[in-house]
């Protein structure tokens, strides 16, 4: 039995007797691997993305090392104003990523479930709900939230709050683009700095704010730049580096750390050899944990994920001098809000911009609005010369994996792009 | 094809698009399937968006305003905009703030989709056109059951309503909108007119994509309220936490049911309603409507796999018990199992006073002289085999299901699986014949395993794709009989928590006879089973009991 399965039973078992001995029993493990990162980090990686490795899980223990510290937070909320409180990201899918990768989301799934939450509901949300249930994630001082792209926000941080019994603030943002709505958001902007000075006691400074606001658009800026630069390169992946880049892209936008990731990159890339195998653009969430895409895409030189759709939802088009009005113009013109053809155009783009040989348009289970758009998705790729694979699946309950199916989808993409003959 | 104007949502301003000239009609119908929308969308969207796209491809709908209810309704419409086959479509950007700001929002909706109506009518705003569009909606105003949760289909709340024994109130989705039941204030101005209409639209009973939603409390908390039936959709998640909530909250008997909204929900949904009718009148249990006679009374549990008959004397006892395979038909099963069961007994036809049928055949036996469903008659069985339990798990062919009862034997609350087969007997059938092992020795092994397996798909069929790879890396077959028996132990245990189950447990049905998955249910459970010898009898001898108590006595 692997480790890891030792860990995830262990953290399960003592989830239903001892809550406090489980959420240490999760710290630790987190912190020890924390420190293989720090100290014997993948070779295999480029420099850049073996600090990404070690970011993330700094920013993944904080809410169980401080949870008073923390906001937890859906993974598109702007998180400028959070971190000039001093407030670290709690985010509910990054952390429902690393419970699944330590092995403990099944009864975590279960435990929501059994209490009414539907099986259908996002496999992220679910997790995290059960796991704040069972008591094994601690309490936040304050929930934020957006609605872009994803109902179950609505539902899983109104009922977090309740179980919490902490503040909640949520960021209604309209579907359609234009200046009334950026005005409309930028205002419950403001209300969101008052609530999060009311629950930490600290003020916002408007001037640093902008400055932050400036970091948040260089780091966009610099990120585009990579992509382009890779476009020739073989950078070797694995599953987790282009969803770690699709997290912190988001919830550490802002942070000097993601800027100085950011400006790895672009050194990295320099001394890349040139470009091998197809390159595959993913949209959505990577199901980290299959071994049928493991087999295909990780440190793979035939196949490789060159970029995910979650690292580049925004372009660095606002001016930080208005900070509140910035925050608001990235969340209103948020490639994933509005119509799915905005989606799907930013998609063809960037993936272009990458070079990228093939799309993958994963079908998350439980997220109806990429589900709803796959057939569209796929003529309109298709149209901008994209082939694109449908791939149904989980990025993170392993019961919805049907593996046999994945490793025969996948593996025929790639036969297809490579142009074997059969 | 229709000139109607159909709308799906309760916030859409009909009495508005009624002032441009349009004839508004919710679109509430449940399609035979989802043909069509499977082929242009994904199955594992929410069934009432696929039925709005199957309703637009048969070209049953040219006019449609949507509302950007939820992620399947959004992908809906770019569906529909993609596909240019409606004469009209608009989606409102309904603010989620029901507070001023998104009353100033509305305002600017409700402009917008006026000009574009306009536009595509070639009408203008008609002033007492809206004023007559407001028609109060009238409600009951005595004991009645309320439909609430994710929107229910005309077809269904048709079947609700006839099976229920009080008036019901559809009270989901679109069906509680009543904007129409205020009046507009006296202004010709159209701004004003606008500004008072969005206002009204937000003073509804919020939806739950609404920030602030606490207001839906006053749906259960109704003094008239006998009943509540929670529908949800699947695929809908939005319901399933208010459900959670009223779970606990709610005072009145609460049965929960979920459609796919499409007609193919068939037999287990009218099981479900109909037993709930019958915890609410407990109406069977009254009526003496037969004579005593030689003083015998039969049970026919009529199930997807078996026909057991019993046979009760005026003392109570078992006369006899038969099972009987029920073959291709369940009223020829039942004759077949009534006959053999009389012969065993040496009795006749006429000697029995009165014989209730119970099970998914129930209603195909017409010589039965009641039917009711096996929800209640496996709880009235159970009370008699052990007046003790309280809780009864009874794993079936085609479902399962964990029933509470009271200390009288009577249905406190109930809840079954899925259309799904996953965690029935029939999900351990395909299994057993996966691995190239029968029943009787899938019951053995398993108790004596050493690995601790895993079978993670929930899926039948993925299950038994995981299963032949189990058998390729030559595991042990009795560990994974034990990864299977945990799978489908995890299932019901997670349906007996979700009931509220309590001690003792009864587990009755065919699977109750398998040792190794009785054995992993109590670990999973953390209790002993009471696992009676007659358990697989329990339905037929609950439907005896009811029989008996048709029977007026001496």
């Amino acid at each position: 039995m692997a480790v890891v399965d030792v860990f995830g039973e262990k953290v399960e078992k003592l989830s239903n007797t001892n809550r406090t001995r489980a959420r240490w029993l999760l710290k630790t493990g987190w912190e020890a691997q924390n420190l293989k990162f720090k100290l014997m980090p993948d070779k295999r990686l480029i420099p850049a993305d073996r600090f990404l490795a070690g970011m993330m899980m700094d920013a993944m223990l904080k809410p169980l090392q401080c949870p008073d510290q923390c906001a937890v937070v859906s993974v598109f909320t702007p998180c400028e104003l959070l971190q000039e409180v001093g407030l670290n990201p709690y985010n509910t899918e990054a952390m429902s990523c690393y419970l699944s990768a330590s092995k403990v989301e099944r009864s975590l799934l279960q435990q929501a479930e059994n209490s009414g939450i539907a099986e259908t509901l996002c496999s992220y949300h679910k997790t995290f709900f059960g796991a704040a249930q069972k008591g094994l994630l601690p309490r936040p001082r304050c929930i934020v939230y957006t609605n872009v792209m994803c109902d179950a926000n609505m539902l899983t941080f109104r009922a977090l709050a309740n179980l919490y019994k902490v503040p909640l603030f949520s960021l209604d943002v309209p579907l359609q683009q234009n200046e009334e709505n950026v005005l409309y958001v930028a205002e419950q902007l403001k209300a969101l700095a008052a609530f999060l000075e009311k629950s930490t006691g600290k003020k916002i400074d408007e001037k640093s704010l902008s400055q932050r606001l400036e970091r948040s658009k260089r780091t966009l800026e610099k990120f585009g730049r990579f992509q382009e630069e890779k476009a020739d390169r073989y950078i070797p992946a694995d599953l987790v580096s282009p969803l770690y880049c699709g997290m912190t892209n988001n919830i550490l936008m802002g942070t000097p750390q993601e800027e100085k990731f950011v400006d790895m990159l672009l050194r990295d890339v320099k001394k890349a050899p040139a470009k091998k195998g197809k390159r595959i653009y993913w949209m959505h969430t990577i199901p980290f944990w299959s071994d049928a895409v493991r087999q295909e895409l990780c440190f793979n030189e035939k196949a490789q994920i060159v970029g995910c759709e979650l690292s580049q939802v925004c372009e660095p088009d606002f001016d930080p001098a208005d900070p509140y009005m910035a925050m608001a113009h990235r969340l209103v013109y948020h490639a994933l809000n509005g119509s799915v053809n905005r989606r799907i155009e930013a998609g063809i783009r960037h993936a272009k911009q990458t070079k990228a040989d093939g799309v993958v348009w994963f079908n998350h289970w439980g997220c109806k609005h990429t589900m709803g758009a796959a057939q569209i998705a796929k003529k309109k790729f298709e149209e901008a010369g994209l082939p694109l694979l449908i791939l149904d699946g989980d990025g993170c309950d392993r019961s919805h994996g049907g593996e046999g199916q994945t490793s025969t989808r996948l593996g025929a993409f790639l036969e297809m792009l490579n142009g074997d003959k059969v | 094809m229709s000139n109607k104007l159909y709308y799906v949502c309760k916030y859409t301003p009909i009495e508005l698009l009624e002032a441009f000239g349009a004839d508004c009609a919710s679109l509430n119908e449940m399609p035979e399937g989802f043909e069509h929308a499977d082929q242009i969308a994904h199955p594992n969207i929410c069934g009432f968006g696929k039925a709005v796209l199957e309703q637009v491809i048969s070209e049953h709908v040219k006019e449609l305003v949507i509302v950007n209810c939820c992620d399947t309704i959004r992908s809906v419409y770019d569906i529909l905009a993609d596909s240019g086959k409606l004469d009209f479509l608009y989606i409102m950007d309904m603010p989620h703030d029901n507070g001023s700001c998104g009353r100033e929002r509305t305002v600017t909706q409700l402009k917008g989709l006026a000009k574009a109506y306009s536009e595509y009518k070639g009408t203008t705003f008609d002033e007492a056109a809206f004023r007559k569009a407001f028609r109060p909606k009238e409600r009951l105003n005595e004991p009645y059951i309320s439909v609430l949760g994710a929107r229910m289909g005309n077809e269904l709340f048709d079947v609700v309503r006839q099976t229920m024994p009080y008036p019901v109130e559809n009270d989901t989705c679109v069906n509680n909108r009543s904007a129409g039941n205020e009046q507009p204030p006296e202004t010709s101005d159209f701004d004003e007119l606008m500004d008072w209409y969005a206002g009204a639209l937000l003073r509804q009973l919020p939806c739950m994509r609404m920030i602030d939603n606490t207001g839906r409390k006053q749906l259960y908390n109704n003094p008239n309220l006998k009943g509540i039936i929670y529908h949800t959709v699947k695929f809908c998640d939005f319901y399933s936490f208010e459900y959670a909530q009223i779970k606990r909250e709610a005072a009145v008997p609460l049965l929960k049911i979920e459609s796919d909204y499409s007609l193919q929900n068939g037999g287990q949904l009218s099981t479900r309603l109909e037993a709930f009718a019958e915890s609410i009148t407990a109406e069977w249990q009254k009526g003496k409507e037969k004579k005593m006679g030689k003083g015998y009374f039969a049970g026919i549990d009529s199930g997807s796999t078996s026909t057991d008959v019993v046979i009760l004397d005026k003392d109570q006892k078992m006369v006899t018990g038969i099972i009987l395979p029920t073959g291709a038909g369940a009223a020829a099963g039942a004759e077949r199992a009534l006959e053999e069961a009389l012969k065993e007994a040496h009795l006749q036809r006429e000697d029995i006073d009165a014989m209730v049928t119970t099970g998914y055949g129930r209603t195909a036996i017409t010589e039965g002289d009641k039917s009711i469903t096996e929800i209640t008659c496996h709880a009235r069985g159970a009370h008699f085999l052990d007046p003790s339990v309280r809780t009864v798990v009874d794993i079936g062919g085609q479902d399962s299901k964990v029933i509470r009862l009271d200390e009288n034997g009577a249905v406190v609350n109930f809840v079954m699986n899925d259309k799904c087969a996953a965690g029935t007997g029939r999900f351990l059938e395909m299994m057993a014949r996966t691995m190239e092992i029968s029943l009787d020795e899938m019951s053995h092994r398993g108790l004596k395993y050493k690995e601790d397996i895993t079978i993670s798909s929930m899926c039948t069929v993925f299950a038994e794709s995981e299963v032949v790879s189990l058998i390729a890396q030559n595991k042990d077959t009795d560990d994974i009989v034990h990864g299977l028996n945990k799978a489908v132990a995890t299932k019901t245990a997670a349906l007996a928590k979700r009931v509220g189950g309590e001690e003792r447990y009864m587990m009755t049905g065919g699977v109750s006879k398998n040792e190794s998955l009785v054995k992993t249910l109590e670990e999973k459970l953390g209790t002993t089973l009471v696992v009676d010898e007659r358990a697989q009898l329990c339905g037929a001898l609950g439907a005896a009991l009811f029989a008996m108590d048709m029977v007026e006595k001496d």
